[in-house]
């Protein structure tokens, strides 16, 4: 069992606003005090541009960045640090994979996949490429749970198809995708497989090698790291296959006025100074999960799942959006009340110092697909005890009767 | 906890004047709040250069439906040139709603709706 109390206290922001219910972490989750302490320390103690001086300072830095990109392998069981891009998140991960591989491996009438459940930024980019190369960009669609059926895999999924692009779970309906075994699906067909992991690392333990993805995009800050700070995995054998869509310094052996040779991967696809802070602090925030523990984590939020959504099922007009189980799900819930808005439901609740997310939270497709409005989203935590989903509910209902 | 919005404001939003469609409408449209997807669809009567009448409809919000009352109650008796000139700085005058900003995109769809009405109207 997690001590909420003692985990709260870690966590600064709950000091300075003590009215604060914060269910909107899956937008941003809150930083502990120890990720906090390492920004300032590197800033205090520490600064310096990496890769480049030869003086101490620098090469500690250098050091502790290399360092940095160690732990993050080890975290998601990468095989080697030379399969880790740092990023500035989620979103510059999956650009990446389709300026840096996509656009160079995709021919007209290819065919690339993706869901109806995609976060635009798993989705815009796969449009983009999808239209300067001529490729088919196609969409794969879930079923009421959030679940792609073997049928529609087998419908979609065929010999043109070179590029499959799927969260691993999605941050409207929660539900957790089986990587694995789609997996396997995609190099059936000799595909290669991008996982948007932004919603699912916070949650569960990801070993990258058993999943068999040859892409893992994340963000840090909605696992307790610095915002500014994100990661892309990529299997090493696909790293040859890439070129560098970002020029500049730090990525390069030697420039000549007509020439250029780039350095070898990562650093090849890491132009620019990177944000060395946020990587040493993102390793803080997992050592913080990891002392925490991963798994009472998990099954923290499990709990938390099946209370809320017992909860909400109880409310007349209240719909949930998806129908995962709790298990099946990471740490949210999504729904809408019928005949009140989504947005007037949250101002109201924002008057009570609940903190959630009401609009498409940036899957406009998924709405559309299953004619729904604007939904409410609950995203819950670590620091999240059964009382905060309580106080949901309670105020829910008499927002319910405020506007009804 | 007190009450999120003045209590005459919420009989406006249970039950507006001017909701509905006006059958023989002179110009009538649809708008979409991008923000939310909130749809609105506006009709109206005009005569010798006055709005005579006026009406709105959809799937919207508390803010944008007293955003929309409040315009239409506004602009009944206007001639032309009068509606025009309301701005939002005066739309958000008359609601008197402490709205963060991007609410203000709510309280504003039926302001946007009637200018593109009466700049078509007028062609
Ligand atoms: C599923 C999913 N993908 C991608 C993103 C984008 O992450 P970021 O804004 O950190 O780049 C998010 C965050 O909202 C997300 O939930």
């Amino acid at each position: 069992m997690l001590n909420i109390t003692k985990i709260k206290a870690d966590f600064p922001i709950f000091k300075n606003h003590p009215e604060l219910i914060y269910l909107d972490n899956a937008a941003t989750s809150q930083k502990p005090q120890i990720v906090i302490d390492r920004i300032t320390k590197f800033y205090s103690n520490e600064n310096a541009n990496v890769h480049r001086g030869v003086y101490p300072l620098s090469e500690e830095a250098s050091e502790a960045y290399d360092e940095a990109r160690q732990k993050v392998a080890s975290f998601i069981g990468a095989r080697t640090n030379r399969e880790i891009i740092f990023t500035k998140g989620t979103t510059e991960s999956l650009n990446l994979v389709a300026q840096s591989y996509a656009l160079n491996n995709l021919k007209k009438d290819d065919e690339v996949l993706v869901t109806d459940f995609e976060h635009h930024s798993n989705f815009l980019p796969w449009q983009n490429v999808c239209q300067k190369t001529g490729a088919i960009l196609k969409i794969l669609n879930s079923d009421e749970k959030g679940f792609i059926s073997d049928e529609e895999w087998q419908k979609k999924l065929n010999k043109k198809t070179k590029i499959v692009a799927i969260a691993h779970a999605s941050n409207v309906l929660g539900t957790i995708s089986d990587i694995k075994k789609i997996a396997e699906l995609v190099h059936g067909v000799d595909a290669v497989l991008v996982v948007d992991g932004a919603q699912a690392i916070p949650h569960l333990q990801v070993d990258v090698q058993n999943l068999d993805c040859d892409f893992y995009a994340f963000s840090g800050h909605k696992m307790l790291g610095p915002m500014g700070i994100g990661v892309l995995y990529v299997k090493e054998e696909i790293l040859a296959k890439m070129v560098p869509y970002q020029l500049g310094g730090g990525m390069i052996e030697s420039v000549s006025l007509d020439d250029v040779i780039f350095a070898d991967y990562p650093e090849k696809f890491e132009a620019g100074t990177p944000n060395v802070a946020g990587a040493i602090a993102l390793t803080s925030a997992m050592d913080y999960l990891l002392a925490t523990g991963l798994e009472e984590i998990r099954k923290h939020e499990i709990l938390l799942s099946e209370f809320l959504l017992a909860g909400l099922a109880k409310i007349e007009k209240v719909r949930i959006f998806g129908s995962a189980s709790a298990n099946e799900r990471t740490g949210l819930v999504s729904f809408y009340v019928e005949g009140v808005h989504a947005h007037d439901l949250s101002d109201y609740l924002a008057k009570r110092g609940l903190a959630l997310r009401a609009g498409f939270h940036c899957a406009m497709p998924l709405h559309q697909s299953r004619a729904c409005g604007a939904t409410l989203r609950a995203s819950y935590y670590l620091y999240n005890s059964e009382k905060d989903l309580e106080f949901l509910l309670t105020s829910l209902e008499e927002a319910i009767s405020y506007y009804g | 906890m007190d009450d999120l919005y003045r209590s005459e404001l919420m009989e406006v939003y249970k039950d507006p004047t001017h909701r509905g469609h006006l059958s023989n409408p002179s110009i009538a449209l649809e708008k979409q709040n991008a923000f939310c997807g909130d749809h609105l669809h506006l009709s109206l009567k005009i005569k010798n250069n006055i709005i005579e009448d006026a009406k709105f409809d959809g799937e919207m919000c508390f803010v944008s439906i007293i955003g929309a009352d409040f315009l239409i109650e506004e602009i009944i008796g206007k001639t032309i040139e009068e509606a025009k000139k309301i701005d939002q700085k005066k739309l958000l005058e008359l609601i008197d709603l402490n709205l963060t900003t991007s609410r203000i995109a709510c309280a504003t769809l039926t302001l946007k709706a009637l200018q593109e009405a009466l700049n078509k109207y007028e062609k």
